[in-house]
């Protein structure tokens, strides 16, 4: 949506096509906030901001991309609250800034523990203002590329059925990530990789794929998200004993080490047997009812309503759940790829400002800056050309593929094979990897593959078929899982989320400090390097 | 666990409308959306609903349990399966369905687009270029009103779009009231005009079934009152809901208590209350309408004024009198029993420090 609104502002027409509601993008389900150095709780400096996000990038990030995020990211968010955003306020009436993980200074602005619902709905509010057509519950399915350029998507049209093909000079990807690769994650039923996938079959290079962020306080047993903002409000994790271990992993910032670190710090205490059915406490009892209910409100239905928790007098039993990707398609800091008029921002693309580790509180914040500037670009872009020229042949190849798959009376179920790779996902390329498992994984994703191809759609009518486009995204997620277990085991180190402790257990700057790129080549993902963009901070080892 | 639902399905190629019961196994902490993905896949794939967060924000699985609209990733179905009910789950009410419990949200968006669903700042712009100084407690007062998702399950069930579907309902009146009460928007008595047409603010019959079913604590109706406080505050009174309102303000700040006898004239205007003259002639006949001059005065006349006074001098009108911001918050709180220990008999471990020693043997964990 910010991408479509800085498009329309530079003068572009354009459309939104998702495939839910606009207001039912998992953004909104972001609770904890959003970065930028504006210096109101504390001193602060966009430097600042780019150092720490460095350092939390375990060095992978490219520093001019993160250099240009961390200095315009002040006035995004100025804007937004210009648009009405719903924030939490100081004493001053200015915009409340919290401390998050890793960070050198509270700089999390936030609204309660909804900030993605407040800002999903600013977005949209100000998309209604200027009449921004949005083509709703259009899934999204094939890139047009014709001419060596971007000239729009094949989409299926959910509620009346039928493809849709809609023509553009420009085309930007905002389709966010694909955490259902996993059993446990954080991500909704919608996050399934479609647009990476789609770039990725038109021939585009994904960078950095293996890099799968693990939230460290997802709840047990459903897996929905418990915000970072519970510890930067000052609550504790614990162990079954009650001993707040994180001290034992990060002396210095204890529960507000980076992400990782917390990630891989409560799998250990799972794994050596402390923790309580294979979960570790979240603490807020200390705080106190008015806080946790004036600052965690939503944190705190979440852990009533599917725990049966009420963080007021108990613990919350949480673990590591998939959460974010740090990879996706490559993109240069206007949000341009490789593939002329293709544009991509937000999760699924890889500027790359968050490395191998995103900081809490960042990827909000790079949805706006980054969303921005794509919108901008593309328009500029867009308005230089002359119309599109979309071939008939190209709507046609797309029928003929659907009719294949609409046509199957047998074969398997998808969620079968959804399951199984969930599982061995969460199994074989987790928290912590290790080189037989993933390369088992790789095995079981090309047998998956193999299944995938006789897959089974019961329903075959036109009118809201989801069972059609559940069927399209499995096969989304399998091409993409297929690229991150690939590099996993490619990268013979460990780095940021990518954790190899049993063979590999440091980081190796001299071999590694490079991006992974892959490419779909003859039906299969094939692996490449490329250079990092290093700027004023050299490597040094990460401590918390 | 054993889980049954009846499920309404709606074929839109035929427009055949079936109640079908389907019987799953699903796990104990199962809710009511994971029991419907059970079904898709295992029984019937042709199941059409809608989904995606399965955590109480995207607002896309609102649907009816039995008559009631609820959000279905909300529901756990524990209570439910063991006390061997049979739920009838079926699409939400005043929006048409387009497939099983799919419904058209069309509807519902014209009426929130109707609102000018976007802040109006006017002139006045931060003079730094930074943002705006706005204390918390004016946040709080609009708190409830920036919950929400916009699932449609007010909408559902609201009574007065039953019978008007031209009503703007509760969902976008709820909206309105959030720009309403923003100290930021600048359109407060435009706002205020646009929503006491026909079929806005006036309308609703109070019969709270938006607060009842509203899965996030929003409260519809209490927006919808606020906007009324604060539209008769601004003087945007022209509607007869408006001036209904107003004579039980003034009739109980003069004698005390209701003259119903003026309440029609008042509300209706003369010339239409001439017209039901026939009607109150047999409301005298039967002694049911009062006509002494000068009106009785009730005998504690000086609390009612009183009281008047105090939300004047108080400065309570409008919406920030009608509800604060503590009072937003506190619906918030439910569930809270102050005085309970969070580190009594039978609680989890008190938190220390490695090296520290443990306050309490720990007792086995929650």
């Amino acid at each position: 949506m910010r991408a479509a609104i800085a498009a329309h502002d530079a003068g572009a027409d354009v459309v939104m096509i998702s495939k839910l509601h606009p207001t039912r993008s998992h953004s909104g389900a972001a609770e904890g906030g959003i970065n930028a150095a504006l210096g109101n709780a504390a001193e602060d400096s966009p430097e600042s901001h780019a150092f720490d996000t460095v350092k939390g990038s375990d060095y992978l990030g490219d520093q001019d991309s993160i250099e240009i995020f961390t200095r315009e990211a002040p006035g995004d968010i100025y804007q937004l609250e210009n648009w009405g955003a719903f924030f939490s306020r100081d004493e001053d009436g200015r915009l409340a800034q919290r401390p998050f993980g890793a960070a050198g200074s509270p700089r999390t602005i936030f609204a309660a523990d909804i900030t993605g619902h407040v800002l999903i709905q600013v977005l949209y509010e100000q998309v209604c203002k200027r009449d921004i057509k949005v083509y709703e519950e259009f899934f999204a399915w094939q890139l047009v590329v014709d001419d060596g350029r971007c000239q729009g998507v094949v989409c299926w049209d959910l509620l009346n059925g039928g493809l849709k093909t809609v023509g553009g000079k420009a085309v930007v990807l905002a389709t966010g990530g694909a955490g259902r690769q996993y059993r446990a994650t954080t991500n909704a039923y919608a996050c399934t990789g479609d647009g990476t996938a789609m770039a990725l079959r038109a021939g585009l290079p994904l960078k950095d794929m293996e890099f799968m962020q693990f939230h460290p306080t997802t709840l047990y047993p459903s897996g929905v998200l418990i915000t970072e903002g519970c510890r930067g409000e000052g609550g504790f994790l614990i162990n079954k004993d009650g001993e707040r271990f994180m001290k034992r992993y990060a002396p210095n910032a204890l529960e507000l080490a980076s992400r990782d670190v917390v990630s891989r710090s409560e799998q250990t205490e799972i794994d050596e047997g402390r923790g309580v059915h294979g979960s570790v406490m979240l603490d807020l009892r200390h705080l106190g009812a008015e806080r946790i209910i004036e600052r965690l409100p939503g944190s705190r239905e979440n852990a009533q309503t599917f725990a049966g928790v009420d963080p007021i007098y108990e613990p919350i039993p949480v673990r590591p759940g998939a959460h974010y990707h740090m990879g996706g398609i490559e993109t240069d800091s206007d949000g341009a790829t490789e593939l002329t008029g293709l544009y991509a921002a937000g999760e699924c693309a890889c500027v790359s400002v968050h490395g191998a580790n995103r900081l809490g509180g960042n990827s909000l914040m790079e949805t706006i800056t980054f969303g921005r500037r794509s919108g901008t670009a593309a328009a500029e872009w867009a308005l230089t050309q002359a119309a599109v020229n979309v071939t008939e042949a190209v709507e046609h190849d797309a029928k003929r593929e659907l009719k294949q798959l609409l046509d199957r009376e047998t074969g398997e179920r998808p969620w079968k094979i959804r399951d199984e790779l969930g599982e061995t996902m969460l199994e074989n390329f987790g928290v912590f990897r290790r080189e037989e498992k993933m390369v088992r994984q790789e095995h079981v994703i090309q047998e998956l593959r193999e299944r995938y191809r006789n897959v089974h759609v019961e329903d075959k009518g036109d009118v809201f078929n989801s069972d059609l486009t559940q069927a399209i995204e499995l096969g989304n997620m399998l091409d993409t899982a297929w690229c991150m277990v690939q590099a996993g085991v490619a990268r013979k180190e460990s780095r940021g989320a990518h954790a190899r402790p049993h063979d590999y257990p440091t980081r190796d700057d001299a071999n590694f400090l490079k991006h992974s790129i892959s490419r779909w080549v003859d039906g299969k993902p094939e692996l490449s390097y490329k250079e990092v963009r290093m700027g004023k901070w050299e490597p040094e080892e990460r401590k918390y | 666990m054993q889980v049954a639902l009846k499920i309404w399905r709606y074929d839109s190629s035929t427009g055949n409308r079936a109640l079908k019961e389907y019987e799953i196994d699903a796990p104990e902490e199962a809710t009511l959306l994971d029991c419907l993905d059970i079904v898709k896949d295992k029984v019937d794939g042709s199941l059409a609903y809608r989904k995606s967060c399965r955590m109480m924000i995207c607002g896309s699985c609102g649907m009816r349990m039995n008559g009631a609209a609820v959000l279905a990733c909300k529901v756990r179905m524990y209570d439910i399966a063991q006390a061997g009910e049979i739920p009838t789950i079926s699409a939400m009410g005043n929006l048409p369905i387009v497939r099983d419990l799919v419904v058209d949200m069309e509807p519902f968006w014209e009426k929130f687009k109707a609102m000018k669903p976007y802040l109006q700042p006017g002139y006045d712009r931060p003079e730094d270029g930074k943002e705006y100084r706005i204390p918390q407690e004016r946040m709080n007062a609009i708190h409830k009103e920036a919950l929400c998702i916009n699932c449609g399950c007010c909408v559902s069930e609201c009574n007065a779009m039953e019978s008007d579907p031209e009503f703007l309902g509760p969902q976008a009146l709820a909206k309105g009231m959030r720009f309403v009460g923003d100290p930021r928007d600048d359109a407060t008595v435009e706002r205020l005009e646009d929503y006491s047409g026909q079929h806005g603010i006036w309308e609703c019959t109070r019969c709270y079934f938006c607060t009842e079913r509203c899965p996030k604590g929003v409260d519809p109706r209490e927006a919808i009152a606020k906007l009324g406080a604060e539209a008769i505050k601004e003087g945007v009174d022209r509607d007869m809901g408006a001036k209904h309102a107003k004579w039980f303000i003034r009739s109980t700040e003069t004698t005390g208590w209701l003259r119903e006898t003026e309440l029609v004239p008042k509300t209706q205007g003369v010339v239409s209350s001439v017209k039901q003259m026939k009607f109150a002639m047999k409301l005298i006949t039967h002694n049911k309408a009062g006509l002494s001059f000068p009106p009785h005065v009730a005998r504690d006349v000086g609390e009612a004024r009183g009281l008047h006074k105090l939300v004047q001098d108080q400065d309570r009108q409008g919406y920030l009198g009608h509800v604060q911001g503590e009072h937003a918050l506190a619906k918030l709180a439910h569930g809270y029993q102050p005085g309970r220990d969070p580190y009594g008999p039978g609680s989890f471990p008190k938190p220390y420090l490695p090296g520290e020693e443990p306050t309490r043997e720990p007792e086995g964990g929650a």
